[in-house]
């Protein structure tokens, strides 16, 4: 070669043009003569180019027909597998140091891995012949994709270079006498993990999505002499996070089937047909996958694609879902493919999508039960440096309502609390228990997230309220108890209650008992109001306290609490009015309390589990297992200060089947109160509170209150603002101001209401 | 090889490449053009194969005839046997015209090997008056090559998938045929346009 006389040292950079169509498939790189010289290469000679968005490819080198400097094209048909190739936009631009020459051996043989265009109709000689003519004269490296030509024939669309003679490292010449052999690609190098390691809780919709999956290789003959069709297409039912698509992956990884994943939005175009195109396009790679092995199409968010035909968005939906339908048949007829679909809402998917033949099984994922729960704590924390004292079962307790996604959050977040700590070695962070409970703050479950009548209950402790000693045994009884006990309660034959009735006068501490229920027993705690139910539109309050209930079932054990339920529910029994609102919502009560059953989509928990191994079981998880199924059902608290026009129906067993009668407070109540609402106020030493007590019959608990308020902004206004404590006088003062709220009548209404209860169980 | 001057000989060499590959182009549109007819009668032999397949030969007269059907079958086939047969040859005779043009252009490719070192770029690079450069002349050379290698295995790929079970296939098959033509009509002759003046020097 010539010496080469004035080719800048420095390393040029070279804009990056557009192929010439002449030079598409002709792995050509054209440069300009000052870069031939400063690479001394040779017409055609092979050289290595890294890339702009990473990844090499092999090329050849030729000069650029006008001559010009400072300029690169190449077409990158030969590139290592994953890197870019283009097209790529204005502005790119190459090293010239990106660019090396390379040796460029000829080869005796070389060893590729053939990658189809469609299921390959001739014989393996035309898929040899393709292959060979598609790597004659052509430089190639181990371990690169060489891409056919766009528009070429034959059944080729690709070929991975897997060895040769001499290794093509970092490049071979294919020449005509080169003897090319088709090779099976290496296995995967690391031997995937099993699926028990990354799956938690979701064991029984794996064994049916596994058992799919193998059903046809391993008892093809026997299936063959059955004549039977093996269902091929399912569909996953479940709220966003509860593991559906990661369920999908982990088993076809297990599996070894090959996955094709795709989301129902990708699929959709613009222009008209580009949907039915795409599916089209996307059923028969699948196809394709299925002809070397088990394979699985797995669509996400399939009611995107395939929503309700004829509704409001007219012809091209009912395209693409009828596209979808009859590409199912397809598959369903004797390809090998399973078809897997993943929805939140089945109810928006077409109908004619989910019949035996299309969509054969469906599998419902719900929120995960506590079980459930630990087993996905266990898999997340499996490779976190954990902390002895972290009880998983106890955070499982806690973390009612939260999916796979809303717990890996929370092991997210309670390890960066972890590595926030100051003080702590930063070498090998521990993640304590204090970290869970300070993430278990930030991270609230994603059901709730549109949960309505989520409330933020301010805890109040049973010790805040004052008397009603019986009255916080009936509750804890009913409430706590159940939750806390549930072999104790089966033991004895109980059911938890299903509803539970708290009346009295206004004033005595009812919300306030809930208030204390809710803090003592963590669960999740709704309460709705009519503000919530009541919209103008018909139907719409139904639908809403449906989906109170809805959301408390996939998060038990829940309370759900109505205030001043008597506003919210007609009685049918008493006011003979029109069909109103009132009355409808009643009904919807009714059979949320107490209905045949639950829709099949909140079905939740594995029911398979317990037959499955039940020997194996430990005695505590039976006993979780137990408490779980013990709990699931919610339970209502409703309050009312007017029990007496409540319907009939809702204050039976089975609904509101705990009637609890809240007195106002008799004078020990009284006083027990005023001590509560004096805890926090300087009282002078003539203070009696005994005294008050006795002076303030009919006065309710928040009278006492207001009392108390009263003789301290008196003590205020009297002695000047330096007043330090309140006397006997000033309570006295405010006492005459003060009338009781509670009114006789109101008390023989609600005491007339708990005899004539009695009364009536008595007549039985 | 003399010890020569490397250009002149090389350009020598690709003067008889040129003069094979236009001579060998001559052959190959020939061949491809006997072809059309061929396929013609090919795909009406499969329409009739179609219409008999089709005809309820008991609602007409020629009842009568009771294995007429499986006669016309069997003589439709043989004369597309015999098309096909003939289609064969002149894919060979294709074959011959692609072999005989890589062999040319390889020999190029090797000749220029040997010279490469003693070729300087710029004499490499830079056309004359007459002449292109020596490296466009290589480039169509091995753009010529693979273009027949890619238009020889395309239509043997077509005739490939010939399959009696498949009639309206075979229906198509010239269309298919002429749009490879089509495809490659121009290629080949715009390149020895490209290279008319430096052949008559």
């Amino acid at each position: 070669m010539v010496p080469d006389s004035g080719v800048p040292t420095a390393d040029p950079l070279l804009k990056l043009l557009p192929t010439d169509s002449r030079d598409r498939g002709t792995q050509r790189c054209r440069l300009g003569p000052s870069a031939l010289r400063a690479l001394r290469v040779r017409l055609g000679a092979a050289l290595t180019v890294n890339l702009p968005d990473g990844g090499s490819c092999i090329c050849t080198a030729w000069p650029r027909r006008d001559l010009s400097d400072g300029f690169v094209q190449l077409d990158p048909g030969c590139a290592s597998p994953g890197a870019a190739t283009g097209p790529w936009g204005a502005g790119r631009s190459i090293r010239l140091s990106g660019l090396r020459a390379v040796p460029c051996p000829p080869l005796r043989s070389v060893t590729v891995w053939p990658v189809l265009r469609e299921p390959p109709a001739p014989g393996g000689a035309s898929v040899l012949e393709a292959a060979q003519e598609l790597l004659r004269n052509r430089p190639v490296g181990v371990c690169s994709v060489l891409m056919a030509p766009p528009g070429a024939a034959g059944p080729v669309a690709a070929v991975h270079v897997l060895g040769g003679d001499p290794r093509p490292e970092p490049a071979g010449l294919v020449t005509p006498r080169t003897r090319v052999e088709l090779g099976e690609p290496s296995a995967p190098p690391a031997p995937d993990p099993p699926a028990e390691t990354t799956l938690g809780g979701l064991a029984e919709a794996a064994a049916a999505l596994r058992e799919l999956l193998r059903l046809p290789h391993l008892h093809a003959r026997a299936l063959a002499a059955l004549d039977v069709c093996v269902p091929r297409g399912l569909l996953l039912v479940g709220p966003p996070g509860v593991g559906k698509t990661q369920l999908v992956r982990a088993v076809a990884r297990e599996a070894r089937a090959r996955l094709l994943a795709v989301s129902g939005p990708e699929l959709q175009g613009s222009r008209p047909g580009e949907t039915e195109e795409n599916v089209r396009l996307v059923f028969a790679r699948a196809r394709e996958l299925a002809q070397r092995g088990p394979a699985l199409l797995f669509i996400d968010e399939l009611d995107a694609l395939c929503p309700r035909r004829g509704g409001p968005r007219g012809a091209p939906e009912s395209r693409a879902v009828a596209q979808v339908l009859t590409l199912m048949d397809g598959v369903g007829s004797e390809r090998r493919v399973l078809l897997v679909a993943a929805t939140n809402r089945p109810d928006a998917l077409d109908p004619a999508l989910r019949r035996p033949g299309r969509l054969d099984r469906e599998i419902i994922i719900g929120t995960p039960t506590l079980m459930q729960r630990k087993d996905i704590l266990q898999v997340i924390t499996s490779k976190m440096p954990v902390s002895p004292n972290v009880d998983l079962l106890h955070l499982a307790e806690m973390t009612t309502g939260y999916v796979g996604a809303d717990l890996t959050a929370l092991c997210r977040e309670a390890a960066m609390q972890a590595m926030r700590h100051p003080g702590k070695n930063s070498e090998n962070p521990v993640i304590d228990a204090a970290d869970f409970f300070e993430a278990f703050k930030k991270i609230q479950p994603s059901s709730f997230r549109s949960f309505i009548g989520l409330t933020d209950v301010k805890p109040v402790s049973w010790e805040q309220i004052g008397g009603l000693e019986d009255v916080k045994l009936k509750l804890k009884q009913s409430v706590e108890w159940p939750l806390k006990f549930p072999r104790e309660f089966a033991r004895m034959g109980l059911n938890p209650p299903k509803g539970i009735l708290l009346y009295g006068p206004p004033g005595c501490a009812k919300t306030t008992l809930v208030r204390a229920v809710a803090t003592s027993c963590h669960c999740s705690f709704a309460s709705v109001s009519a503000a919530d139910l009541f919209s103008p539109f018909i139907g719409d309050s139904e639908k809403v306290l449906a989906q109170v209930f809805r959301q408390a079932r996939a998060n038990t054990p829940a309370i759900v609490f109505l205030d001043e339920i008597d506003s919210m529910l007609g009685s049918r029994s008493i006011s003979k009015a029109e069909n109103g609102i009132q009355e409808r919502v009643l009904s919807v009560l009714l059979n949320e309390l107490d209905g045949v059953g639950l829709k099949t989509i909140e079905r939740r928990g594995n029911k398979l589990r317990l037959q499955d191994n039940c020997e194996e079981q430990r005695e505590d998880e039976e006993e979780l297992e137990f408490q779980e199924v013990f709990n699931q059902n919610v339970m209502i608290i409703a309050a009312t200060n007017r029990p007496d026009v409540l319907d009939d129906a809702l204050l039976r067993p089975g609904r509101l089947d705990k009637l609890i009668y809240i007195p106002p407070p008799d004078q020990k109540d009284r006083l027990s109160i005023l001590k509560i609402c004096t805890k926090n106020t300087p009282l002078d030493s003539d203070v009696s509170l005994e005294n008050l007590a006795a002076k303030t019959s009919f006065f309710s608990g928040a009278d006492l209150g207001n009392l108390c308020k009263e003789a301290a902004l008196r003590a205020l206004e009297e002695n000047g603002l330096e007043a330090s404590t309140v006397s006997q006088e000033h309570f006295l003062k405010s006492l005459e101001t003060i009338k009781p709220s509670l009114r006789h009548q109101d008390l023989t209404l609600c005491e007339g209401f708990q005899k004539q209860e009695f009364s009536s169980l008595e007549n039985l | 090889m003399s010890p020569r001057e490397p250009l002149p000989a090389v350009q020598e060499v690709l003067k008889k490449v040129f003069c094979v590959v236009q001579h060998q182009h001559g052959l190959w549109r020939s061949t491809v053009s006997d072809c059309s007819p061929l396929l013609t009668s090919l795909s009406n032999l499969a329409e009739q194969l179609q219409a008999s397949q089709n005809v309820q030969l008991e609602e007409t007269p020629l009842r009568a005839f009771p294995d007429l059907k499986d006669c016309l079958r069997r003589k439709l086939l043989a004369a597309g046997d015999a098309i096909l047969d003939q289609l064969g040859e002149k894919l060979t005779s294709l074959l011959q015209v692609r072999d005989t043009i890589s062999s040319h252009v390889e020999q190029v490719f090797e000749l220029y090997e040997q010279k490469a070192d003693e070729l300087d770029l710029d004499v490499v690079l830079q056309p004359s008056a007459v002449s292109p450069s020596l490296a466009d002349m290589l480039a169509w050379l091995q753009d010529i090559d693979r273009h027949f290698r890619n238009s020889y295995l395309e239509r043997k790929y077509l005739l490939s998938q010939i399959q009696w079970g498949n009639l309206p296939n075979i229906q198509t098959l010239p269309q298919a045929w002429d749009r490879i033509s089509e495809n490659d009509q121009d290629f080949v002759q715009d390149i020895l346009l490209s290279v008319s003046f430096f052949l008559e020097t």
